[in-house]
């Protein structure tokens, strides 16, 4: 199970201290590349879920999601 | 800073940014070709100046192969899709304040702001190509770190450097293809993220010095026609890291060294943004300068914004064509709303 505000916390420590990222209530729903997340920095908010969570996101399935809440859906359907 | 903006009539100034190797994917901006009359012409300028009759065939293909990343075919693309691209907002009556483009974008970011004719950026180009296809195996590898934990890394790995500083949290490494399979061992085994950058050439690393002086000097210097110009619409450099003076625009060896120099984009966004409240536009294929300058406080704050030309990645067939109007319809809703930039 993962839930919004997990994967808000993971991307916002995916995107370092010295980054500045603006992730809001309606963030779930806004593309991926609006809120500045790029394949690398997808990359490495999925490295950091694995990390912190254990869930494993195939890298070749990244680029499906286009918004957070879709990649939400996707491991807790997966999951369950 | 030195120059002041243009401000028209309150909006925020326009500054367009046009992105290099690594942002071309087969059939980028492609939907536009045919359907928007600047963009395709602006095309088939390119195909014909270039004499190149399969490049426009390669461009369309969904699906062209690897080399489609080779230097002789992504750099030409690159230049014409981002100048084409720049073009057709231009044509909606966007003109931009100020131009920064990265890597083969700056070539591109050049022809805007009137140092070269389009004609001769392809030629100088094509010169490129010409040279640095013989450079030896390489590319690039992208890094979620910062430079100083990048530098550690690379410590003892032969004919790899640090070759584009895009932001706090993004490094480009590159050169040789055994270097960067090292480096890419080491990165992930040390649990840093990375991915490798479409391209099969050591751009802005050293190994591109030693190609040049490989080649024999039968043609004449082909650059001999090339006079670049003092900018005339304000442009930044990744290069020097910062705005672009007359003294480096009209130095032919400072557009010479680019292909082996490295570059520090995030210095020059900065800079871009450190002018004041602004609208950043993505001329060029893909969104990845425009989410590198989403990732800046400023356009977190919402003090600037960045709007893009096309889709973050191939899409559905139409995609170019709806994004180019959604965001020249977002454009021309620029209101005065905006803070005025106190230059």
């Amino acid at each position: 199970m993962l839930t919004n505000d997990q994967l808000r916390e993971t991307m916002i420590a995916s995107a370092g201290e010295d980054e500045s990222i603006n992730l809001d209530d309606e963030f779930a729903t806004r593309p991926f590349t609006e809120l500045g997340f790029d394949s690398l920095a997808l990359l490495e908010t999925c490295a950091n879920l694995k990390r912190s969570y254990g869930i494993e996101v195939p890298d070749e399935l990244l680029w499906e999601f286009s918004t957070p809440e879709e990649l939400v859906r996707w491991v807790n359907g997966t999951e369950s | 800073m030195g120059q002041r903006y243009r401000i028209v009539s309150g909006e925020s100034p326009v500054v367009f940014l046009l992105p290099g190797q690594g942002a071309q994917h087969p059939r980028m901006a492609a939907d536009l070709y045919g359907s928007s009359e600047i963009f395709t012409a602006t095309m088939d300028e390119a195909f014909t100046i270039l004499d190149d009759t399969v490049l426009r065939e390669i461009w369309l293909r969904a699906d062209p192969g690897p080399m489609f990343h080779d230097i002789t075919h992504a750099q030409p693309l690159l230049l014409s899709v981002d100048y084409a691209l720049a073009r057709t907002v231009i044509a909606a009556g966007v003109r931009p304040d100020a131009v920064l483009g990265h890597s083969v974008g700056e070539i591109a970011a050049a022809v805007v702001a009137g140092v070269f004719d389009f004609a001769d950026a392809l030629l100088l180009l094509a010169t490129f190509v010409r040279t640095y296809r013989h450079a030896p195996a390489g590319g690039m590898l992208a890094v979620a770190s910062s430079p100083e934990v990048v530098d550690e890394r690379l410590t003892g790995i032969p004919d790899v450097v640090i070759g584009a500083i895009n932001g706090p949290r993004q490094v480009l490494v590159c050169g040789g293809r055994s270097g960067l399979t090292a480096a890419r061992r080491r990165l992930l085994a040390d649990g840093v993220t990375c991915a490798e950058v479409a391209a099969r050439q050591p751009f802005h690393s050293p190994l591109m010095n030693d190609v040049p002086a490989q080649l024999d000097g039968a043609s004449p210097d082909p650059y001999s026609t090339i006079r670049p110009r003092a900018p005339r619409t304000r442009m930044y450099s990744g290069y020097l890291g910062g705005p672009l003076d007359a003294a480096h625009a009209t130095d032919l060896q400072f557009w010479l060294s680019q292909p082996s120099s490295p570059v520090y984009f995030g210095s020059a966004l900065r800079a871009v943004l450190a002018g004041g409240p602004c609208t950043l536009v993505e001329t060029g294929p893909g969104q990845s300068l425009s989410t590198l300058a989403r990732r800046t406080p400023a356009v977190a704050r919402g003090e600037s914004r960045c709007l893009a030309a096309l889709p973050p990645r191939r899409l559905a067939p139409g995609a170019d064509t709806t994004a180019m109007a959604a965001m020249l319809d977002q454009l021309s809703h620029l209101t005065t709303d905006v803070p005025t930039r106190k230059d």
